[in-house]
């Protein structure tokens, strides 16, 4: 990820101090923030009553299906469409030839690389063609009858050898997408030459995918000139200046709402191209479309987080102090321009080092296009980084543990050594190790048998501080209940609850009180989107400013009303209640307010403190147990301390701290993109050749240790993110506890059974 | 998404032995792989047979000569959970209870359970392999870290049935009903490799109808197990497997079945190892040689050569624990 960009927004910046909340002192002891309440929309999740875009029916809706290529890379020379238009229910079709779809797309630095329709389809899985027909089993039927000419091309799906003299281009400028990133600071070679032990290795990680429980789709429906998208979007704001743009319209004509999303993981942070096709078709047929892509697709068409390559070489002195790191990282984008997925910025931040050197290859291949996943880059970097400090202890016969202790900065190093608002690194390697039962674990038995016990963990931090930009709208109605109005959308996280309980903190209003309107271009404010792990420190304190400047408002009423001085009166349950007495008056009792029908405050994100940066750290620990005669590997228990600033909604923070270890458990032990090296197809691509980890494959003990740090610098709220750093560490800690179980390093995951047996075989050889 | 069909759900096994007589007809009996096949487009359905409403094929009973019959509809959870079967067929149970998850083992059956069509990505993928009428098996030179090591030959699936390793075990034999009545089949003899057939992977013709499993019955002394391997907990095919079924006389083993299964294309009888521990008392020695002899004339392709070590692990771990 490259450091230092400017923040997207700032909806905050130069408003008065009652808009961003900047006045207002930290909360002491809380009522409702911090405690652990269930999901304000828990009931309409799990009881089927949520709609999701998935389930919604407009009147007279078509259904659209897609055309896609089925080889690795292959030039479309005719499509046949003269069958498919004829069949029953059928009311349109595109393909490359139709004017409206001559859309440009996948932009890079020097502008679109792409069509919407391409004429040379680089991946399996690109859009050829679409059908639009009443049913979406008609639309299905059509699509399969669209036939399609190819001229079937050399092609190259493995990043190493994209790079290799004589390998098929992928993109016409060759396989190279960018020039190396670089970072640099000190002097490596005198680092290492200063060193008493130096461990070097490559390390690879897979390709693998978000397989979020709710595949992508959107419904689309004209209105004159007006586009309204029902979309699986982490950020409906973001979403509408995309579509703007492709279709040249004004903002204010777009409509896109996301009310219920089932989970992105960061891939639902790009318009779709079923978005803008199935906008095409309701514009030529006069009616709603709904596109929706089948599970398989999404693993063709719908991102990816790429494979990495990591060369890392590190150098420490005898009593642990780190002297110089340095590491290439290479992957592959996919094959498009894409997000920059690759990165190395643990190696120059997480731990004290004057010397550095990071290189950053991004690289073309003929699959679908990388886009960010939980943590773009991280979690392959701690991989490498962790594996390798584990692997720096032992060669000094020191612990692990002491030995990152040895290594805690405390200002950020990448940032020209900027402070830190707060640093919880060293509490969370030092409390989740007594939690852990650190000492104890790595004193005990392995076991003497085949199967074999082992512990390990490893740190990390996220890197990015959140856009700080989110207006958000606070309503008190006339009978004590409140509208909260923000444009963040829930995809999942708990993000409706969290801002819930800032309101109900703050004015004292029962959870059940508080109706949310959300992710709603039409009728929320801007937020930005719900990925970076950023929703909750960036939205809850303009949540705050706006439920704040309703209660200041209302208690000027009340004092007024209750003759009372404002300093005197508190609002809790619903009411008013003198401080000294505990005398209470309901809110909808309040004179005034019955006048005024509605209180309004607005609140607005504050820019982030200057000269500071606030980020998120992390140390998880796993016990593991291996059977080396079947290769199975077995996570037995973890413990995860998060210093994600405060906690604003243990549960649901448990939720997010157990999801990133699952996630963290598939990427070491069984998830990876496997592609067909005769024909540059993806093999697995279904949920069930793909492994993501079952209820039965994590662990039974989950201890999730907040390090409740509370950020009062970074935002009025006290907290920080925690949806990344809950899956960076995982995978490196879960190699390091079967590394410590059985005495085998593996450079390269996922540690599948497979790999555990052949590896032990080569080392008994 | 599935094609359109016909749908007949038969009253009797005549009446559904008759309704496949026609071209391009499918039985339906739990649906779990049948629709999966449809709509992924494995083969076309134009007419779906359900015999889903017979209830005459479900249920475990006992047999007049101490065996057991168990109807073919009767599903994977009952069989899992029957107390019946529990310790005597331990192998059958344990089998039943590894299969697949908990919502498919409610709705598969077992004489479906045998039917499946195989698992391999390039068979269900879009791939046209010559088990699908291609000219080629990807496998062969591709990914195949889960292919076969035994009995593959010009396509190198492995059978997919956990039941179907147990009921080898057991010697169990089969019920088939066709236009010409009914006949029997031990499931040993069910099965058609590559080899013989690279269209099929079993002998039922297409009107031919599973009807029951029979288990033979057990005496003496006998202990049984089934120990799967797999790259997760739940919901996936083995890796490899293993079923068990020793008879003992005092501490020795007076008959063994050792039966594999994620390795060939038929649940594979590793008859050297069975040989080795008949007549012996299974010590850590004993089940050691038993576990490298089971593998014998395993030809591994370039990614499933740890299939040959996880054999012998499962192997000799299932003889110790039966031991």
């Amino acid at each position: 990820m490259r450091t230092g960009e400017p923040y997207f927004a700032q909806t905050g910046a130069g408003a008065p101090a009652g808009q961003t909340g900047a006045d207002l002192p930290p909360w002491g002891e809380t009522r409702i923030v911090g405690k652990p309440l269930p999901r304000v929309d828990g009931y309409e999740r799990a009881s089927g009553t949520a709609v999701y875009v998935r389930d919604m029916a407009l009147p007279g809706m078509l259904h659209g299906a897609i055309v896609r290529c089925p080889h690795a890379n292959a030039r479309v020379k005719n499509v046949d469409v003269s069958k498919a238009e004829k069949m029953p229910g059928v009311r349109a079709v595109i393909t490359g030839q139709t004017p409206a779809a001559k859309i440009p797309w996948y932009s890079g630095d020097k502008g679109p690389t792409s069509w919407l329709f391409d004429a040379h389809c680089r991946h399996e899985g690109e859009e050829v063609a679409a059908v639009a027909a009443d049913t979406p089993e008609q639309a299905q039927d059509a699509a399969r009858a669209v036939s399609v000419e190819y001229e079937v091309l050399p092609f190259v799906v493995d990043h190493e050898k994209a790079l290799e003299a004589g390998a098929p281009a992928v993109q016409e400028g060759g396989n190279r997408f960018g020039e190396p990133s670089v970072y640099q600071r000190g002097d490596v070679a005198a680092g290492f030459a200063a060193a008493d032990a130096v461990i070097e290795n490559t390390y690879h990680t897979p390709t693998v995918f978000h397989t979020a429980m709710e595949v992508h789709g959107s419904v689309v429906q004209w209105d004159g000139d007006r586009l309204t998208v029902w979309d699986t979007t982490q950020g409906v704001f973001n979403r509408r200046i995309e579509l703007a743009q492709i279709f040249k319209m004004p903002l204010s004509s777009i409509r896109v709402v996301s009310l219920y999303m089932g989970g992105g993981f960061g891939s639902k942070l790009e318009v779709g191209k079923y978005t803008v096709i199935a906008a095409l078709f309701a514009r030529m047929t006069n009616r709603p479309v709904k596109i929706f892509l089948s599970r398989e697709e999404t693993f063709l068409c719908a991102g990816n987080r790429p494979a990495n390559r990591i060369w890392l070489k590190a150098g420490v002195k005898k009593d642990g102090t780190l002297t110089a790191l340095e590491a290439r990282f290479s992957g592959p984008a996919g094959a498009y321009p894409s997000w920059d997925a690759l990165s190395s910025y643990q190696i120059s931040d997480l731990y004290l080092c004057p010397n550095v050197r990071t290189e950053e290859q991004n690289v073309f291949i003929n699959a679908g296009k990388a886009r960010p996943m939980r943590a773009p880059g991280f979690p392959a970097c701690s991989w490498a980084l962790e594996q390798t400090m584990d692997q720096l202890a032992a060669k000094l016969a020191m612990d692990p543990v002491e030995l990152r202790l040895k290594n805690i900065p405390t200002v950020s190093q990448i940032e020209k050594n900027i402070p830190y608002t707060t640093t919880g690194l060293r509490q969370c390697i030092a409390e989740g190790a007594k939690t852990f039962g650190w000492s104890e674990a790595r004193r005990g038995s392995r076991g003497d048998g085949h199967v074999r016990r082992g512990t390990g963990m490893a740190a990390g931090m996220w890197g990015w501080a959140g856009e700080p930009s989110a207006i958000v709208i606070v309503k008190l109605l006339a009978d004590g209940s409140v509208n909260l109005n923000m444009g963040a959308s829930d995809i999942g996280t708990g993000t409706k609850t969290v801002m819930a309980m800032v309101v109900s903190e703050e004015l004292g209003v029962p959870l059940e009180k508080i109706a949310i309107e959300h992710a709603d271009t039409a009728t929320t404010q801007y937020a930005p989107d719900s990925g970076g792990s950023q929703i909750t420190l960036v939205c809850a304190p303009a949540v705050r400013a706006a439920a704040a400047a309703v209660k200041a408002e209302l208690l000027s009423l009340a004092a007024a009303e209750l003759s009372q001085p404002a300093a005197a009166l508190r609002l809790r349950d619903g009411a008013v209640e003198q401080t000294a007495d505990g005398k209470r008056v309901p809110i909808a009792d309040l004179k005034s307010l019955g006048e005024r029908q509605l209180l309004i405050g607005v609140g607005r994100r504050a820019p982030h403190p200057a000269g500071k940066t606030a980020l998120p750290f992390v140390a998880q620990f796993a016990e593991v147990e291996v059977n080396t005669r079947t290769g199975a590997v077995k996570v037995l228990r973890m413990v995860a301390a998060h210093d994600s600033g405060r906690a604003m909604s243990p549960l649901t923070y448990k939720n997010q701290v157990i999801g990133g270890f699952a996630q963290g458990l598939g990427l070491a032990i069984s998830e990876q993109r496997v592609m067909d090296r005769q024909t540059g197809k993806v093999v697995n691509a279904n949920w069930h050749d793909y492994k993501i980890p079952t209820a039965l494959d994590v662990p039974t003990s989950h201890t999730c240790l907040p390090i409740d740090l509370h950020d009062t610098e970074c935002n009025t709220t006290g907290a920080k993110g925690l949806g990344e750093p809950a899956t960076i560490p995982s995978a490196a800690a879960i190699a390091n506890a079967v590394c410590n179980a059985i005495g085998v390093r593996f450079f390269d995951g996922p540690i599948t059974p497979a790999r555990v047996l052949e590896t032990l075989a080569r080392k008994g050889a | 998404m599935i094609s359109n069909f016909a749908y007949v759900r038969a009253r009797s096994v005549a009446e559904a032995v008759k309704a496949l007589g026609t071209k391009g007809a499918r039985l339906h009996a739990g649906g779990t792989d049948l629709m999966g096949c449809m709509r992924d487009g494995i083969f076309e359905a134009q007419k779906v047979v359900s015999i889903s409403g017979l209830k005459e094929l479900k249920g475990v009973s006992a047999r007049p000569d101490g065996g057991v019959k168990i109807g073919a509809l009767t599903t994977i959870a009952d069989i899992a959970a029957d107390a019946s079967l529990a310790g005597k067929y331990a192998v059958l149970t344990q089998a039943a209870a590894e299969v697949a998850s908990p919502q498919l083992r409610e709705q598969g059956t077992i004489g479906g359970n045998l039917c499946q069509r195989p698992r391999c990505w390039y068979f269900r993928g879009d791939f046209h392999c010559a088990r699908k009428g291609g000219d080629m098996c990807y496998a062969a030179e591709g990914e195949n870290q889960y292919h076969a090591i035994l009995g593959g030959e010009r396509c190198f699936y492995v059978h997919p049935s956990d039941t179907a390793v147990a009921l080898v075990a057991l010697q169990a034999g089969l019920t088939v009903a066709g236009p010409s009545g009914t006949k029997t089949v031990k499931v040993e003899n069910f099965f058609v490799g590559p080899d013989k057939d690279i269209l099929r992977e079993n002998i039922l013709a297409p009107d031919e109808i599973i009807t029951a499993i029979v288990l033979p019955p057990i005496a003496g002394s006998v202990r049984s197990s089934y120990r799967k391997i797999r790259a997760r907990r739940a919901w996936d095919f083995a890796l490899a497997s293993v079923g068990i079924v020793l008879q003992y006389e005092q501490e020795t083993v007076s008959k063994a079945r050792i039966v594999l299964g994620g390795v060939a294309p038929y649940p594979w009888r590793a008859a050297a190892a069975e040989k080795l521990l008949v007549g012996k008392k299974p010590d850590s020695a004993v089940a050691a040689a038993a576990a490298q002899a089971a593998t014998e004339g395993a030809d591994p392709l370039r990614d499933n050569g740890y299939k040959v070590e996880m054999v012998k692990g499962a192997v000799e771990e299932s003889i110790l624990a039966l031991a």
